[in-house]
């Protein structure tokens, strides 16, 4: 995973330590259950999950379908929207190799929003159209920018209040739609990969053997009990808002897409 | 688990069959398995794999996408349904494969919502006309759940409940505080204990990414074996592209399909069901019109494609200081109807119901990038979080409105078919009816003891779009599924729900294929020769049921309702 941008140390871009102030170490695993590891229950696994979480573990696919200015720029975006500053550099998960793969293999969730393009092209369209935001909103390209003037880019597509530069591509393409195809991608990615379920203490994959200890959250003998520790997102970063701001969410957009029941 | 261990019989090229069943999901797969049984010559047709479970699922959120229908559709309208893996199966055994199995029946209110309420429209049937075969798919799944279950008609379980999930308890826990009933571990379709050659719950919590273990029902493990050994085929990865028309006699003549190698084939059927769900099913009617059928086959009326209906699907989010763990569990294992019926202290028609969902770690990420707008740290933060919280599904009845369905796009699929454009759009009632729910749904998770308490709205199921009723001027088919139009083309599955209340639709699909089974097999060759339309009911045959379902179990108290 390529680093990015700002030519800046990126301690300044690690959590810190909300007493001490100081940045959190980089871990190979963040999160409140150290110690807990998905992968080393991998023999209690069934062959074909088996295959195919360490194919994703151990197999990132080559880039297909952006070209290499358009992973520059993608790896970039990434970087902020699913950040691993926390993690060491050998423990970051790959996300825009699998996304390439999607996008070149032309596979879709099963839909298309009647407004918005073939989502490779809203890709393609909406990573010129932050160039353009930059260059407009900073005079700078995209990578010359500070990491949080990069943040507060994004933010303005997040919040679908975007700077200027891409009006003509906003008003052809609902913008939180881009943006909800940005980030269901990311964490499709992240949170499909064993170091992200470490990190958040998810059981994994659990076939044949199954769960007996169904209530109150209690962890199975292989699973770990969770030890929190408290942090703050880098100060350079506008993404973790306050609780305040979280209420006043509306809620863009306005449908969820994922299938629960 | 799914084990078949014996041959398929193969029809020879170009042998004429007397049903050819074009989806082969919740309601074909009931359908091929009795009309096999029954002795007629069946073939059902299947876009996606004959999946060997062991070889081709996995314990795994993202790697489960081919569960799931994902070829081209184009989704708009003012409220745009997600499809997909939200509601839409690929393969033998269809969306079943991929349900939470939650098999509410539906109430008796729901087969006359006109007459009631003055909304949406009535069945052609009553409830008490599908009863029995309710009864007959609770035992065939079979379903797991209370001995006593009060809402609707109320009934029991023969097959005893699940223990409870972390979400579970948050839902017990929030309805009893606030005086609600509420019911535990059931009732769906999954196996508290072993049964025949299918295993017990293992509760990994991985429902709706196919289970592995064959302990939740799904056609292709609780009616497809039967079938096969019964003479059914089944032709797999088969993507019907046409149903055939003869213009002389106004009777169908069979189908085109494409095979796996990507050749176009015909084949020759007597008479001919569509079972492809509530978008496919039209789109397949809308792509073979022909001449007498400009519009559309077997879509004389104008309505194919149109009263698509999705139910309320809000989840409601809830943080506790304690964690949950709402991954462990199947999703789907308790819930209350207490919000079924039409209040008239409320401002809305009909109602809705409050049951468990169990997002795994991908789908919960999605619900908090809408629920809370997470990204960044933010969402990082959140998710390791996901052990804290749980998850409720509304789950609401939205009424049948004609601007609400599939059409044709101008854009074509990997075969040159044209695809589905899905439009759909809230009405008020649905929208005061949504509101409300949400509210509810939250002083019940905040009544649990959550601290932060959020919500994403989504939309839950399919059916409509080739309804039933009486009236051919109004509706698609008859109440046994066969078309006003043509004598010999049924449709039977979601699509013919002229309603939905707020029941999970899997068993009513699965009861209603019974029922249309009883009645071809009543009707013997007659459907094969002649245009004649008896609607006389036919008589309820348990014998047709799998071997060692029917009879199995006592459901304590399921004759004890009075009607």
């Amino acid at each position: 995973m390529s680093s990015t941008s700002s030519g800046r140390d990126s301690v300044d871009r690690r959590p810190y330590d909300a007493k001490s102030g100081a940045p959190l170490p980089q871990r190979e695993q963040p999160g409140y259950y150290p110690g807990f590891s998905t992968l080393g229950q991998k023999r209690f696994w069934d062959e074909a999950t088996r295959q195919k979480v360490l194919d994703r573990v151990h197999n990132v696919p080559p880039i297909r379908f952006f070209l290499p200015a358009e992973v520059a720029l993608l790896e970039t975006v990434v970087a902020h929207l699913l950040p691993q500053d926390d993690r060491m550099p050998s423990r970051r998960i790959p996300i825009v190799p699998t996304i390439d793969k999607r996008l070149h293999e032309g596979r879709t969730p099963g839909y298309r929003f009647a407004k918005m393009p073939p989502d490779g092209d809203a890709y393609r369209i909406g990573l010129s159209a932050i160039e353009h935001m930059a260059k407009k909103s900073y005079g700078r390209a995209f990578g010359e920018l500070t990491w949080r003037e990069q943040d507060e880019l994004l933010k303005s597509i997040h919040d679908a209040k975007p700077k200027p530069g891409a009006e003509s591509v906003w008003e052809k393409m609902p913008i939180h739609r881009f943006w909800a195809l940005l980030m269901q991608d990311c964490v499709e990615v992240y949170y499909a990969h064993p170091w992200a379920w470490d990190e958040i203490g998810f059981g994994g994959p659990a076939y044949p053997r199954g769960y007996m200890r169904l209530e109150h959250g209690e962890p199975e003998p292989w699973e770990v009990d969770e030890r929190r520790y408290e942090w703050e997102a880098s100060r350079d970063s506008v993404s973790d808002p306050s609780e305040n701001e979280i209420a006043s969410h509306d809620g863009h957009p306005p449908a969820g897409q994922g299938g629960t029941h | 688990m799914q084990s078949i261990d014996f041959p398929m019989h193969r029809h020879a090229p170009g042998e004429e069959v007397d049903y050819v069943i074009i989806g082969v999901g919740s309601a074909g797969g009931v359908l091929l398995q009795r009309l096999a049984r029954a002795g007629f010559k069946v073939l059902g047709m299947e876009a996606g794999p004959f999946w060997d479970t062991e070889r081709d699922w996995v314990s795994d959120e993202a790697g489960s996408h081919q569960l799931y229908w994902e070829d081209k559709r184009v989704t708009g309208g003012k409220n745009p349904l997600a499809l997909g893996a939200n509601n839409c199966g690929k393969g033998v055994g269809g969306g079943s494969v991929h349900w939470a199995a939650f098999t509410p029946r539906f109430h008796p209110s729901d087969f006359e919502v006109y007459t009631r309420d003055g909304v949406g429209v009535d069945w052609p049937m009553s409830y008490w006309d599908l009863k029995p075969y309710y009864e007959l798919l609770e035992l065939e799944m079979p379903v797991a759940g209370p001995a006593y279950y009060p809402w609707g008609d109320p009934h029991g379980y023969a097959f005893g409940p699940h223990p409870m999930g972390g979400v579970g308890n948050t839902l017990v826990r929030g309805c009893t505080n606030l005086g609600i009933g509420v019911s535990i571990g059931g009732p769906v379709a999954i196996l508290s204990g072993s049964r025949g050659n299918r295993p017990h719950c293992i509760y990994r919590g991985f429902c709706i990414q196919g289970c592995k273990v064959g302990a939740k029902a799904s056609t292709l493990v609780t009616h497809v074996p039967d079938a096969l050994e019964n003479g059914a085929e089944i032709r797999d990865r088969c993507m019907v592209s046409r149903i055939h028309h003869d213009t002389r006699s106004n009777r169908v003549t069979g189908i085109s399909y494409i095979d796996r190698d990507g050749k176009e084939c015909f084949q020759k059927a007597k008479a001919v069901i569509v079972s492809g769900y509530a978008i496919e099913t039209p789109r397949l009617l809308l792509n073979s019109a022909c001449a007498g059928y400009e519009n559309g086959l077997a879509n004389s009326s104008g309505t194919v494609g149109k009263y698509l209906m999705a139910q309320i699907g809000n989840v409601i989010l809830g943080r506790f200081d304690e964690p949950v763990r709402m991954y462990k569990a199947p999703p789907a294992h308790a819930l209350t109807e207490e919000f079924y019926e039409t209040d008239p202290k409320r401002d809305f028609a009909r109602g809705f119901a409050i049951q468990t969902v169990g997002p795994l770690p991908i789908a919960f990420a999605k619900q908090m990038m809408v629920a809370r707008g997470n990204w960044g740290w933010g969402m990082r933060r959140i998710m390791m979080d996901y052990n804290h919280w749980s998850s409720f599904g509304l789950l609401g009845e939205i009424l049948p409105w004609a601007d609400n369905r599939v059409t044709l796009s101008h854009e074509t699929d990997q075969f040159g078919l044209k695809v589905a454009d899905v439009s759909f759009n809230l009405h008020e009632n649905d929208e005061k009816l949504r509101e409300f729910g949400r509210n509810k749904t939250e002083e019940v998770m905040r009544a649990a003891g959550a601290k932060e308490v959020v919500q994403e709205a989504r939309f839950a199921h399919l059916v409509g779009a080739a309804r039933m009723g009486s009236d051919p001027t109004s509706s698609v088919v008859d109440c046994y599924g066969r078309t006003h139009d043509i004598a010999n083309l049924f449709v039977c599955d979601g699509s013919i729900l002229p309603t939905q209340g707020s029941a999970n639709p899997g068993l009513t699909i699965q009861a209603l294929a019974a029922r249309t089974a009883d009645y071809l097999i009543s009707q013997g060759t007659v459907i094969f020769n002649s245009d004649r339309r008896d609607m006389t009911p036919p008589p309820v045959r348990p014998e047709l049921s799998p071997p060692g379902t029917h009879g199995v179990g006592v459901p304590r108290v399921a004759n004890l309702a009075s009607r």
